[in-house]
């Protein structure tokens, strides 16, 4: 058949037609977390557009970066499972099945892999390598945000059930302690030799001694701070405010408030996009706010229901270029 | 596009809930208060498109015509505390952290939680399909609870509540006794823990399914057609179940959403038409009583049951 003897030929020139020079377009992905959805939306940053859902089992809310920054791994808490997403496709490498993975962060040093469940009421660390459980913490109750000392030697975990911050030492796999730091402590940030606990109980992030655990200030935001991240350069600690509906930024030196932006809609995670504009998940308005903070404007982005984490992976291709490429 | 019942479960938690949480002290709960708003808003939702499409058909084509509506009124009351009330509350956070626990238990144990989209590959990545999936499977369960409630002599003891409605309208879904309505629970728990049913996550076909159950009562003489009625339940098969005649023991089209398992089974019944409601047997307050008066009664006729003297 001529037809079967022209295909090659088709495709030849298909390719070459792909393989031309293209206008360079904006790259960036954006991953959001539909925890209330089962999905996780993938954004184009350039145009701000949902390009499509990546269907899950049940719950994503948290990521990590691996060390090699070769997955995002999301934990979809009550479909007992982590999945590995290429950050530059979303391509799902592969699936593994974990206990109750609401929240997750490798160390510094990229050797251990903690998982929290907080439904579960336990800490769980793992060999970041072999995956391999080391420790499992047996807690009350509800773990639920994480933080590491820059020398990777100890874990901190709030736990929002009983209003305490807990410390564990990652040589000895023991608990050094666990004392009160507020009410319903969620974020936990190491900054300055210090830990700055967000207490969404309350309108304050609490500064914790990190060597026993006692609450050595407080530092007054808005009502509900639940979470907080500091700048990529370092000089701003951002934190949300989920009961105000507000994002507070504060002096990473001092700690003073510098600006508050208002946000409603519930701010729970958020991420610095190279352009400087900040990426907010609004978690009961089914929305991504993308900030500038220039003006204290911001776009929405529609996602699906209780949006929770979200991750800008800003070298992806962008979604012309990957259709080139396939 | 946002959906714009999420959008409202989100103005009732931002607006209502988290300030009263934060005020109370009771922060640690919000994840679990936005699961009740939905599940509540959700639920008035039902209950307001099910009264507008249901009150003119029961006026344009009703079956009986009654001076005294009072009867009505107390399964307004069952419908409101089963669909806005605190059930929805209690089963998504029982169901939720039962299911939490059990899944983990087995992944700690080295096996694979169920989940049909796990025993069934090609259903991940296509939410509506799987939805439909587990809503048979789960229709399935409850046509044979519903069956055996009226084989086993105590359980018809509470069922017959449900049965009891002289004046039987769309609001007479909901109407049950509160241990029928916790066996149904438990029932329901055991087969979603076994297939692994995700709570929440499709609340829009949910409310489909809920009208479907509440149409199926509806004072209206409405049939679906030779064929449509043995695709989905209408109110015309549904009606033959709550027939005086068929009270009890022995009765027919015993399926909730589906009619598949009565005709697989060989319970189905197309050929009666809008019979009177009711149970004969049942007593002046579990007719007529108010809501308290119809639990108790339920609850002593249970207990007889149980002693083997009813
Ligand atoms: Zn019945
Ligand atoms: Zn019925």
């Amino acid at each position: 058949m001529p037809v079967r003897r022209l295909l090659p030929l088709l495709f030849a020139l298909l390719g070459a037609a792909l393989a031309a020079p293209r206008p360079a377009a904006a790259e960036g992905l954006a991953f959001v977390m539909n925890s209330g959805a089962a999905s996780i939306s993938v954004i184009d940053m350039s145009t701000e557009k949902p390009l499509r859902r990546i269907p899950v089992l049940r719950e994503p809310h948290h990521w990590a970066l691996s060390p090699d920054g070769r997955s995002l791994i999301i934990g979809d808490s009550s479909g007992n499972s982590l999945f590995f997403l290429n950050p530059m496709t979303g391509a799902v490498q592969r699936r593994i099945v974990v206990a109750d993975p609401y929240q997750l962060g490798f160390s510094p040093n990229g050797r251990f892999l903690t998982v929290n469940g907080l439904a579960r009421n336990q800490i769980d660390v793992y060999a970041a390598a072999s995956m391999k459980l080391l420790h499992r913490f047996p807690i009350r109750s509800m773990p639920s945000h994480l933080a590491y000392s820059p020398d990777s030697r100890r874990l901190f975990v709030t736990l929002q059930g009983t209003n305490r911050l807990v410390a564990i030492d990652l040589q000895a796999m023991r608990v050094l302690w666990d004392r009160p730091v507020g009410n319903t402590p969620a974020g936990v940030l190491w900054q300055n030799g210090k830990l700055l606990v967000c207490d969404m109980g309350t309108d304050y992030v609490a500064e914790v001694d990190p060597e026993d655990g006692k609450v050595i200030g407080h530092v007054v935001t808005e009502k509900g701070a639940h979470n907080l991240f500091r700048s990529p350069d370092g000089k701003t600690i951002w934190v949300n405010n989920r009961v105000s509906g507000t994002t507070t930024v504060l002096d990473a030196a001092t700690l003073r408030p510098l600006r508050t932006y208002h946000i409603p809609g519930g701010p729970d995670d958020l991420f610095f996009a190279p352009d400087g504009k900040v990426w907010i998940t609004r978690r009961f308005a089914e929305s991504v706010a993308v900030l500038n903070p220039a003006t204290g404007k911001f776009d929405l982005i529609d996602v699906g229901r209780s949006p929770h984490g979200i991750f800008l992976s800003p070298h992806a291709p962008s979604p012309d270029r990957l259709a080139a490429a396939r | 596009m946002r959906d714009p019942f999420d959008l409202a479960a989100g103005w009732v938690q931002e607006h209502v809930l988290l300030p009263f949480l934060y005020q109370v002290g009771w922060m640690r709960w919000e994840e679990v208060s936005y699961g009740w708003a939905l599940a509540a808003v959700y639920g008035l939702v039902q209950v307001a498109a099910t009264l507008a499409l249901c009150t003119p058909l029961e006026a344009w084509r009703p079956v009986e015509r009654w001076a005294d509506r009072r009867a009505v009124t107390v399964d307004i009351l069952y419908t409101l505390i089963s669909r806005v009330g605190v059930l929805p509350l209690v089963t998504f956070v029982l169901f939720y952290q039962v299911q939490v626990n059990l899944t983990g238990w087995l992944v700690d144990h080295g096996w694979v939680p169920p989940m049909l989209e796990l025993l069934v590959p090609p259903l991940l990545g296509h939410p509506i399909v799987t939805f439909f999936a587990y809503a048979a499977i789960l229709d399935l369960a409850d046509y044979w609870r519903h069956r055996l409630s009226h084989v086993f002599r105590w359980w018809w003891a509470l069922h017959a509540l449900h049965h009891a409605q002289e004046q039987m309208t769309f609001w007479s879904d909901d109407r049950n006794h509160v241990l029928d309505d916790l066996i149904g629970f438990v029932w329901f728990m055991l087969i979603a823990l076994a297939i692994g049913v995700p709570p929440l996550q499709f609340p829009l076909l949910v409310l489909v399914l809920r009208f479907i159950e509440s149409l199926s009562h509806a004072n209206a003489r409405l049939s679906f057609g030779w064929l449509g009625e043995r695709l989905v339940i209408s109110p015309r098969f549904h009606r033959a179940h709550h027939g005086v005649l068929a009270a009890g023991q022995s009765s027919c089209n015993y399926g909730g959403v589906l009619p598949w398992w009565d005709m697989i089974f060989g319970t189905a019944d197309f050929s009666r038409d809008f019979p009177p409601t009711g149970d004969p047997e049942a007593d002046a307050a579990l007719r007529h009583g108010g809501y308290l008066a119809q639990q108790w009664s339920g609850l002593r006729r249970f207990g007889r049951a149980l002693v083997g003297r009813a």
